[in-house]
C-alpha cells in the first residue's frame, strides 16, 4: 500500500533527476564544444559544407512555408478586418506577424524537423557504429569535428534563412492582397510601413540565431547520446525534434518577454 | 563541387542579408533622395514614434528620426529628416497629430499663420521650429468625462442646498422685498404731498406778509408826514427799522425755505418792536395819541397790527408749516 502511494513521487523524482542529468550533460557538451572552437583547423574545413546542408538546403522548404504563410495571413487578415478598419491594416498585420513571429518560429520549427532530425540521425548512427569512438582513437577531437561546425553553421545560417523567409512571406502576402483582395500596392505598403520599426528585424534575427543554436545543438546532443542500434537512432532523432520544438517555443516566449 | 557549394552558400548569405538590410531600409521609408534635418520642440508628442511620417501640405516629405525629452524636462525635441529641396514657410510650425483614427501619428509642417490655434512652444534655440501636439482621442474623452463628473457634482450640491425650505425662504424674502417696496412708495408719495402742502403754505404766507408789508408801508407813510417831535423821530426810526426787518423777512421767506426758522425769529423780533411801537402809539398822553384821532389812520394801523398778530400766532402755532425737515 505504501509502495503504491510512493510510486508517483518516485516517478516525478526520476523525471526530475533525468531532466537535470540531461541538462547537465548538454551544458557539458556545449561547454566542451566552446572549448573545441580553438581547434579551427579541425572544424573550419567542415563549416562550409555544413552551412550548405543546414542553410542552403533548407531554403526551399523555408520559402515554401513562408509563401503559404504570407498568403494565408493576408486572406485571414482581410477576413478578420472588416467594418471600419481600413484595408491597409492587412499589410500591417502581414508585415508585423511575419517579422516578429511566424517567420522565425515557423522556420525554426520546420528546420528543427529537417535539420535537427538529420543531425541527430547522422551523429546517432556514427555513435552506434562506433565511428565517434574511432575518431577519439585517432586523436581527433570529436566535438570540433562533429559538433562545432554544425553548431556554427546553424547559428550563421538560420538568421539568413529566416530573413529570406520573412521577405518571401511578405511578398506573398502583398501579391495576394493585390490579386485577391482588391487592394492597391500603395495601401499594402502604407500598412507595412505604418508600424514598422527597425528593431523588429533585429528581434527576428536574435530569435532565429538562438533557434539555430537550439536546433543544431539539440540534434548534436541527442545524436551523441544515441544507444541501441538503429532503433536508438530513430528514437534519438524523434527526441531531438521534439526537444528542439519545445525549446524553440519556450525561447520564443522568453525573447518576447525580454526584448519587446 | 566544392566551388558550387561555396557559391551557393555565399549567394544565400548575401541574399538573406540583403533582404534584411534593404527590406528594413525600404520599410523605413528610405531612398527619398537628399535629406536635411529639421527640429521642433513641443511640450508633448502624443503617440508620435520614430519613423512616423512628416507631411507638408498633405504630402509625405520625410520621417521622424528621433524623439528625446530635453534634460531640463520642459519639452520634447523631435528630429525630422525631410527632403533637402523642401522650402518651408518663414513662420513654419510643426503640428503633431493623429494621422487617422487608428493610433498612428504624424508630424505636419504648416504655416503658423494659417493654423494658430494650438499653443505652439517657442523654444529659445536657433533653428528649432515651434511645435504643438493635439490631444488624442483618449485625452479628449478623459476631459469630457471629467467635465461630466464636475457637472454631476455641481448638480448634486445644488440638489442638496436648494431644498423646499430654501425655496420657501426665498419666496418669503421676495415677498418682504415687495412689501418694503410698497411702503417706500407710500412714504415717498406722502413726502411729496407734504412738500406740495408746505410749498403752498409758504406761498400763501409770503403773499400775506407782502400784503401786510404794503399796508404797513402805507400806514408809516402817513406817520412820516405827521411826526414832528424828537420822540416821534425815534419812534419813526424804530418803525423804519421794523419795516426793513419785515421787508427782509418777506424776501427771505419767499426765496428760501431753509431760512424759515431764522426768518420766523426775525419776524418775532420785528413784531415785538412793532407791537411796542403800536402800544406807544395807542398811549393817549403821547404825541401819537393825538394823531390817532384820525379814524382812517387808526383803522389802518389796527388792521396791520391784527394781521401781524395773526401771522405771528400762526407761525408760533404751526412752525412745521413754514419750516420742515425730512429725510426724503
Amino acid at each position: 500500500m505504501a509502495e503504491l502511494l510512493l510510486r508517483p513521487f518516485a516517478a516525478i523524482g526520476n523525471l526530475t533527476l533525468a531532466g537535470l542529468e540531461s541538462m547537465g550533460r548538454a551544458w557539458r557538451l556545449f561547454a566542451s564544444a566552446a572549448v573545441s572552437i580553438r581547434n579551427t583547423d579541425v572544424w573550419m574545413p567542415l563549416l562550409l559544407p555544413q552551412m550548405a546542408r543546414v542553410g542552403v538546403a533548407s531554403v526551399p522548404i523555408a520559402l515554401f512555408i513562408a509563401t503559404f504563410t504570407g498568403i494565408v495571413m493576408a486572406l485571414q487578415a482581410s477576413y478578420s478586418l472588416t467594418g471600419t478598419i481600413p484595408s491597409y491594416f492587412v499589410g500591417t498585420l502581414v508585415g508585423k506577424t511575419m517579422i516578429l513571429e511566424l517567420g522565425p518560429v515557423l522556420t525554426g520549427l520546420v528546420l528543427a524537423g529537417r535539420v535537427g532530425a538529420n543531425i541527430s540521425a547522422e551523429l546517432g548512427t556514427m555513435r552506434v557504429t562506433e565511428q565517434v569512438d574511432a575518431l577519439e582513437t585517432l586523436a581527433y577531437d570529436p566535438l570540433a569535428y562533429l559538433v562545432v561546425p554544425r553548431l556554427l553553421a546553424g547559428i550563421v545560417m538560420f538568421p539568413v534563412v529566416v530573413l529570406l523567409a520573412i521577405s518571401i512571406g511578405i511578398a506573398a502576402g502583398w501579391f495576394t492582397a493585390l490579386q485577391l483582395l482588391e487592394m492597391s500596392s500603395a495601401e499594402f505598403v502604407k500598412g507595412l510601413r505604418i508600424y514598422y520599426a527597425p528593431w523588429d528585424v533585429w528581434f527576428a534575427v536574435i530569435k532565429s540565431l538562438s533557434f539555430g543554436a537550439v536546433v543544431t545543438g539539440t540534434g548534436c546532443y541527442c545524436g551523441l547520446q544515441t544507444e541501441g542500434g538503429a532503433e536508438g537512432v530513430g528514437r534519438s532523432a524523434t527526441r531531438a525534434v521534439v526537444a528542439a520544438c519545445m525549446i524553440i517555443l519556450c525561447l520564443d516566449a522568453f525573447w518576447a518577454a525580454v526584448l519587446l | 563541387m566544392e566551388r558550387r557549394r561555396e557559391v551557393l552558400v555565399g549567394l544565400v548569405v548575401v541574399l538573406g542579408i540583403a533582404a534584411g538590410v534593404f527590406g528594413s531600409i525600404w520599410l523605413k521609408g528610405g531612398w527619398r533622395g537628399g535629406q536635411t534635418e529639421l527640429r521642433t520642440a513641443a511640450t508633448s508628442v502624443g503617440a508620435l514614434v520614430r519613423g512616423a511620417v512628416v507631411k507638408f501640405r498633405g504630402v509625405t516629405v520625410g520621417s521622424v528620426g528621433s524623439i528625446e525629452v530635453l534634460p531640463s524636462g520642459e519639452a520634447v525635441m523631435v528630429e525630422m529628416r525631410v527632403l533637402e529641396e523642401l522650402v518651408i514657410p518663414a513662420n513654419a510650425a510643426v503640428l503633431l497629430a493623429p494621422e487617422s483614427m487608428f493610433g498612428e501619428w504624424q508630424a505636419e509642417i504648416l504655416d503658423r499663420g494659417e493654423f494658430g490655434l494650438p499653443p505652439f512652444l517657442d523654444y529659445p534655440e536657433e533653428g528649432v521650429l515651434p511645435g504643438a501636439a493635439l490631444p488624442d482621442f483618449s485625452r479628449l474623452t478623459a476631459t469630457f468625462d471629467q467635465i461630466a463628473r464636475n457637472l454631476t457634482t455641481i448638480s448634486d450640491r445644488v440638489e442638496v442646498a436648494f431644498t423646499e425650505e430654501t425655496a420657501m425662504n426665498l419666496k418669503g424674502v421676495i415677498d418682504n422685498v415687495s412689501v418694503v417696496s410698497d411702503l417706500l412708495s407710500e412714504i415717498i408719495a406722502q413726502q411729496t404731498e407734504r412738500f406740495e402742502d408746505l410749498a403752498e403754505g409758504v406761498d400763501e404766507s409770503a403773499q400775506e406778509l407782502g400784503a401786510a408789508a404794503r399796508a404797513a408801508r402805507i400806514s408809516f407813510e402817513h406817520f412820516d408826514s405827521l411826526l414832528l417831535g424828537a420822540d416821534a423821530e425815534a419812534m419813526m426810526a424804530d418803525a423804519s427799522a421794523g419795516l426793513r426787518n419785515l421787508r427782509e423777512l418777506t424776501e427771505d421767506v419767499g426765496s428760501s425755505l431753509g431760512d424759515m426758522r431764522s426768518a420766523a425769529q426775525r419776524v418775532d423780533a420785528t413784531f415785538a418792536r412793532v407791537e411796542g411801537l403800536l402800544t406807544a402809539l395807542e398811549t393817549p398822553d403821547g404825541s401819537f395819541g393825538r394823531l390817532l384821532g384820525d379814524p382812517a389812520l387808526a383803522d389802518g394801523a389796527l388792521e396791520v397790527l391784527a394781521e401781524f398778530r395773526a401771522l405771528l400766532a400762526d407761525i408760533k402755532e404751526n412752525p412745521g408749516r413754514y419750516v420742515t425737515f425730512s429725510i426724503f
